[in-house]
């Protein structure tokens, strides 16, 4: 008996404190702490930085923090071994403001506050044989990026940018590549890998393939999308903003 | 073999004291000999050791060894690696002395191997406390020796000796406090029996110094700040009370000319780095490079590359001191190829400046004018919502080490080609917090741009070949006498060019980045190439036939 009393209070002390300071003049106040302390590591936009190589914190995920109360001990004691270095001089109230605008920064969204419908969106993804060059669950294509977890990656207006205007934005691994071999030989694909020497690119077969860059006579880029650009009617886009934005691995 | 005892490794060592540099071991080895100032001097002299940083004093980071040159550099292989415990960026240009290898190790470590099979002697780990204050990683690019003893910088702002045959701690000396922002991470640079070392913390608005303390008793003989206080030439440069946080660090490991009995050295970013409202005038000596007196470190010139900084330009290059023929006179010149993108030529006795082209993209500047300022051009200082200008902050190049060629007359330099954009916002100074006035970042994935090794003339500033590489690299180049050019890729290319054309004669894959510089020495009488990329320390040799 005693036993147990003795785990439920250590349950009760165990209890995680809830932040305190969430107000929108917070998430400003956080905000600025961010931009004079943390950028330097993390990046302007906090989505990772370049002469340093601190972690994006805008994906709604922590490596080593999933709570409010697990952030507060992140930022005040820092991660050893890291450069991760706590401000343990600042106070609890301004730790807590930087957990406030670390949670906007967040590209995490309640699927239900959209416009449009999940169930709506997977049938026009279906109609639209997106699944063609899109993987999502394990099944589909491999010549457009797998979707299985684009919620977590792309905010909502991102993703209905990536439908109407694919190719505003085109990340260099989906660059498409044409080389020309030295007896005339033209292939084309999807530039998986390009460095000094060597490229490798998947071809519209999706077959894997590999060329010394000294052996080509030419290489081309094509900074484009090879998504092709469908009008859609405004509230077909919002069903599929909201199909894509429903697939996470799980909810963070 | 037969362990030859107590006595008899006595006797070997004592033989080795006695004798001059070189004297072999029972196997034909070398053995572990002083390292006295005069071997510094000479350094060029003895090839098969890496005995500084930079190799020699002159920063050239050009061996004269030329067993491997271009005519069987295809016959290269691994001979052995070293795998460092420690992860994290590794930034190290080992020493080898007479046969042993020291190499530093992220933060604050160093190991010494036998060079001929990597096999450790021992390792020295420095302890640190919580709380350092670190912008950019915990870094440990290298040590220096004189004597029988290690000089190296730790992430909390010390400088320690440590004894070179058994890795104890011989004396410990706080240069700096860690907890105000200072931090070390350069290897320090032996001047006559006095060690020079610079400062880290630049984006903390510490005030940054150039030091000389006693090799043999850590104390400090003199401190030359890059920031001018009150009553010093200079301090009018800096409005109001900024000089107090006004950066200028000196992370990286200076140069020293021995008959001007001058040492060189590059001052960083004034601080806070992006907010220059916060600090107006030229902010003298911050993106400049000093020549201090040998003795007592008094600053006898000074030339500020980029005068009121506000993109976080350090001038924190080696300084490469070459003797060059200009206009059928010879010259006594300093080449420095600039984070700010331009190539500058200085007469190296007076700081006189002696030509400036860009070496690199750049949309700062129309040019330089006759004393080498900078002549600016419009909208180019950050704003709320951002400027874009070429270089990036991290620069057209940065701190990893360019290497000059006698033979060729060229200036090999690591070179990146993109803008960025530059953000300024208000920022009061606390001590030991971070302290930037603003922000920077790259509009465009680095696949966009351009990295490359580039030949620049030494007396011309001209460009004379590139070999572009994946952007974006932070890899060093190493010259050798064998003809060839030796560097490495963001993607996890270690290769050799030849220092004529820049064609790729020989390279191997060794899938990770580079964040250091090769360097080069001899055992047994076989050229060896070395290089850190990833965790590793690499060694390569040619193949027997």
């Amino acid at each position: 008996m005693l036993l147990l009393v003795v785990m439920f209070a250590v349950g009760v002390a165990a209890e995680e404190p809830e932040n305190p300071y969430t107000s929108g003049i917070d998430v400003r106040m956080g905000q600025r702490q961010f931009q004079s302390k943390c950028t330097s590591c993390h990046g302007v936009d906090a989505t990772g930085g370049e002469e340093a190589d601190g972690p994006d914190l805008t994906t709604g995920r922590f490596q080593h923090a999933s709570t409010d109360a697990g952030l507060y001990e992140v930022i005040r004691d820092g991660i050893e071994g890291t450069s991760m270095r706590g401000l343990r001089r600042a106070g609890d109230q301004e730790i807590w403001q930087l957990v406030t605008y670390l949670r906007t920064l967040s590209r995490y969204v309640d699927v239900a506050s959209l416009p449009g419908s999940v169930e709506a969106g997977r049938g026009t993804f279906e109609r639209l044989d997106c699944g063609r060059c899109h993987m999502v669950g394990g099944r589909g294509g491999r010549l457009g990026p797998d979707l299985s977890r684009v919620g977590e990656r792309r905010d909502p207006d991102e993703l209905a940018e990536d439908l109407t205007e694919p190719s505003a934005e085109v990340a260099p691994r989906w660059w498409t590549v044409r080389v020309t071999s030295a007896d005339g030989m033209v292939v084309e694909g999807l530039r998986m890998g390009e460095d000094t020497f060597n490229l490798r690119i998947m071809d519209g077969e999706e077959r894997l393939r590999s060329f010394a860059k000294a052996s080509l006579r030419a290489v081309e880029r094509e900074q484009t999308s090879t998504m092709p650009a469908e009008a859609l009617p405004e509230a077909e886009v919002d069903n599929l903003v909201a199909y894509l934005a429903s697939l996470r691995g799980s909810d963070p | 073999m037969r362990p030859i005892g107590w006595v008899g490794a006595a006797l070997l060592l004592a033989t080795a004291h006695a004798a001059p540099a070189q004297e072999p071991g029972a196997d034909g080895m070398p053995l572990l000999s002083p390292v006295t100032w005069e071997r510094l001097v000479n350094s060029d002299d003895e090839p098969h050791n890496w005995l500084m940083y930079h190799g020699a004093l002159h920063g050239q980071r050009y061996s004269r060894l030329d067993q491997i040159d271009r005519g069987n550099v295809e016959r290269l292989e691994l001979k052995w690696a070293h795998q460092i415990r420690q992860l994290d960026r590794n930034q190290t240009t080992p020493l080898v002395v007479d046969g042993v290898m020291f190499i530093t190790e992220s933060p604050s470590n160093v190991t010494a191997v036998d060079a001929v099979t990597g096999r450790a002697y021992w390792r020295y780990e420095h302890p640190l406390p919580d709380g350092i204050r670190l912008c950019c990683g915990r870094n440990n690019r290298g040590v220096a020796i004189l004597g029988e003893t290690l000089y190296m910088s730790t992430n909390d702002a010390h400088l320690v000796a440590i004894d070179a045959r058994s890795g104890s701690l011989l004396w410990d000396t706080e240069v700096a406090d860690h907890t105000k922002g200072y931090s070390k991470t350069a290897a320090p640079l032996v001047v006559g029996d006095t060690v020079v070392t610079g400062i880290a913390g630049g984006e903390f608005g510490i005030r940054g110094f150039i030091d000389g303390y006693d090799a043999a008793t850590g104390e400090r003989r003199w401190r030359t700040y890059t920031v001018p206080g009150p009553g010093e030439p200079g301090n009018e440069t800096w409005a109001g009370d900024s000089w107090r946080t006004g950066g200028a660090p000196t992370w990286l490991t200076g140069v020293y000319d021995p008959e001007l009995d001058l040492i060189y050295w590059g001052g960083g970013n004034p601080a806070p780095d992006w907010n220059g409202d916060l600090r107006l005038g030229d902010n003298l000596y911050s993106s400049s490079v000093l020549a201090l007196d040998g003795k007592t470190g008094e600053i006898v010139w000074h030339f500020q590359f980029t005068p009121h900084d506000v993109w976080d330009w350090d001038a924190i290059q080696v300084p490469v001191l070459a003797d060059v023929e200009l206009n059928g006179e010879p010259r006594r010149v300093m080449l420095w190829a600039n984070r700010n993108a331009f190539y500058y030529l200085l007469d190296r006795t007076s700081g006189q400046f002696l030509l400036g082209e860009p070496f690199a993209l750049q949309t700062w500047a129309h040019g330089l004018d006759e004393n080498g300022r900078p002549i600016l051009r419009e909208n180019v200082f950050p704003t709320t919502e951002g400027t874009t200008v070429a270089p990036i902050a991290g620069g057209a190049t940065n701190w990893w080490s360019p290497a000059y060629s006698p033979r060729s007359g060229f200036l090999y330099v690591n070179s990146f080609d993109a803008e960025g954009i530059y953000y300024q916002r208000d920022d009061d100074y606390e001590e030991g917090s971070i302290f930037l006035g603003g922000g920077h970042r790259m509009p465009l994935a680095a696949d966009h741009y351009q990295s490359a090794i580039r030949a620049i003339e030494a007396t011309t500033g001209e460009v004379r070949w590139e070999f572009p590489i994946t952007p974006r690299t932070r890899s060093g180049v190493l010259a050798t006498a064998g003809g060839l050019v030796w560097s490495a890729s963001v993607d996890g290319y270690f290769f050799a060019l030849d220092e004529e054309t820049g064609e790729p004669l020989w390279r191997i894959s060794l899938g990770a980045a580079p964040h250091a510089s090769p360097m080069s020495y001899a055992v047994g009488g076989q050229q060896r190439i070395v290089v850190a990329m990833g965790n590793v320390v690499f060694v390569f040799g040619l193949a027997e036939e």
